[in-house]
């Protein structure tokens, strides 16, 4: 399996154990997650999202499993500059995006300018629709999920970049869920999907097709398990179950 | 020897994905403490009750405690008691599969009445309350006390979020229970879904020095350590597994969590097996 939604570092706002560099791989292993793409989760509220970088560039140094995506704020001095040290010295295979952490829509030119910046330099660009259930946010901070509609109208601005959703749902009751109602560059991350009852990843898998779904699981935030179990009980072939697993994610990060 | 092509039963223990730590959830055998059929109003009610217990039948879990709620706020006796009926029926159609929670607002001197008659009659485990009060208002006074007589627990709807929330304004949170057990020690009484998007850090370290009050472990949020955290702080013995629907969240968190096995079990089913034992209602599985 391969894990494109994890991260390193701390969280202003609650204490994640196993998230160091170490800690995470003991609990890829428990468990059987092959690879893991992982950001800082300091980034999110660092103003200065690059220092976070700095410290999961030095967290996945010499760990063939964890690859690195580097938080950028196209809204903060310097972003064009973190993104060449971030792709070129750091070696980041992806992108992350906090539009409202970070105080920007995602229709704002610099934000256009960096997915472009993206595109031409082959990182896709994840975008998480949260980071906390909004009910259990601390009371100094209240930040809404992503719109699915704010979304889909980057996607269709950047044709050329590539765009991984994350920790979200309801996708379903927006553009973003239904055969031909969005442009076809960006996958879903499945940590947040519903698999049973209502199962959204199934019926995601029906209208967009398995070849648009990655597995992800949020740790160190979350258990790794609740992901794992999704596709375990999905009424979905084995094939595209394997896609889900690994095989898109190895597809989209050219691995 | 294996023939080309099949997987041996010692490769397929040897896969990660076996090897993952933790029990399978099949293994769980579990009582969900939470779970709602769906409202008849909604045309899907069929299609949803069957699947809710699909996805029980796939992630082991054994037994489900249910109610039906009105979608109206606040529910009046009219708008509970067919829900009740429906509960009831659903009861009677997976006897021993799923089991009721008595629905009522007990700013109706009605809900008594309603709560014994079910009980008493039907077998239904409990009570489950939603928030058109808040858990330590006197008007709950006399259904709890009716709960103590009866030797059924309450199962209160609750979250504690850092502002007040428009919608909810009686919402109960761990203090309201533990100022609710201290008034009666007597009564079982479960807070509901710690998982279910507010601060459960808050929640559980509220509940610390109310014994008699358990904490369901149901909802959405799937954050690492919360489990742990309950039973650290709780003990194992306060803390019974609930799903509130969200079915792969709730197992996962159980599965996933790094607690000895025998508190695995407690939770997953001993506790609840506990609390139903009080009256004895709630016995025989599949």
């Amino acid at each position: 399996m391969i894990d494109v939604n994890a991260y390193l570092g701390h969280f202003a706002f609650r204490q994640l154990r196993h998230n160091t560099a170490d800690s995470l791989l003991r609990m890829m292993d428990r468990a059987g997650i092959e690879r893991a793409c992982v950001s800082s989760a300091a980034s999110i509220t660092y103003r200065n999202a690059q220092s976070g970088n700095e410290e999961v560039a030095a967290g996945v140094r010499g760990q063939s499993r964890l690859t690195m995506f580097a938080v950028l704020n196209p809204a903060y001095a310097g972003w064009r500059d973190d993104l060449t040290i971030c792709h070129e010295e750091f070696g980041a295979r992806g992108l992350r995006l906090y539009p409202r952490w970070h105080g920007y829509k995602l229709d704002a030119p610099e934000c256009l300018e960096l997915c472009a910046g993206a595109a031409s330099r082959g990182l896709p660009v994840s975008i998480p629709l949260r980071v906390e259930d909004r009910r259990q946010q601390s009371w100094l901070v209240d930040v809404p999920d992503v719109a699915h509609e704010e979304i889909a109208g980057l996607i269709r601005a950047v044709p050329s970049a590539k765009f991984i959703l994350g920790n979200g749902s309801g996708f379903i009751g927006s553009s973003l869920g239904k055969p031909g109602g969005a442009a076809l560059n960006y996958s879903i991350e499945i940590s947040l999907l519903t698999a049973a009852i209502q199962d959204e990843l199934g019926r995601l898998a029906a209208n967009l097709g398995a070849d648009r779904l990655l597995f992800g699981t949020g740790m160190p935030f979350h258990y790794p398990d609740p992901s794992i179990l999704k596709l375990k009980i999905a009424a979905l072939p084995e094939p595209d179950k394997e896609k889900i697993r690994s095989g898109n994610a190895r597809r989209l990060l050219g691995l | 020897m294996n023939s080309p092509g099949r997987i041996s039963r010692r490769t397929l223990l040897a896969s990660p994905a076996t090897l993952a730590a933790g029990p399978q959830a099949e293994t769980l055998r579990a009582i969900d403490c939470h779970a709602h059929l769906t409202h008849r109003s909604n045309p899907a009610w069929e299609r949803l009750d069957r699947a809710l217990i699909d996805a029980a039948d796939k992630l082991g879990i054994e037994r489900l405690c249910c109610s039906t709620l009105p979608p109206r706020r606040p529910a009046t006796p009219r708008s509970w008691r067919e829900c009740n009926e429906w509960t009831a029926g659903s009861v009677r159609r997976h006897r021993g599969r799923v089991l009721g929670w008595v629905h009522v607002n007990p700013g109706y001197r009605e809900a008594l009445e309603d709560t014994r008659r079910l009980v008493e009659d039907q077998g239904f485990i409990g009570v489950k309350l939603y928030n058109e009060y808040r858990a330590d208002e006197p008007v709950l006074f006399p259904l709890v006390e009716l709960c103590i007589q009866l030797r059924v627990p309450i199962l209160h709807h609750a979250g504690h979020t850092m502002w007040l929330q428009q919608s909810q304004p009686r919402i109960s949170d761990g203090s309201h229970f533990a100022e609710l057990a201290r008034r009666y020690p007597e009564a079982a009484i479960i807070c509901a879904h710690v998982c279910g998007g507010g601060d459960w850090e808050w929640e559980i370290k509220s509940l610390r020095n109310s014994p008699s009050v358990y904490l369901d472990t149901s909802g959405s949020v799937a954050d690492e350590g919360v489990i742990e955290m309950a039973v650290k702080t709780l003990g194992a013995n306060r803390v019974v597994f609930g799903c509130d629907m969200s079915m792969t969240a709730s197992v996962g968190r159980l599965t996933g969590a790094r607690i000895p096995e025998s508190d695995r079990a407690a939770i997953a089913r001993g506790n609840m097996e506990r609390i139903l034992a009080l009256r004895g209602t709630g016995k025989g599985s599949r």
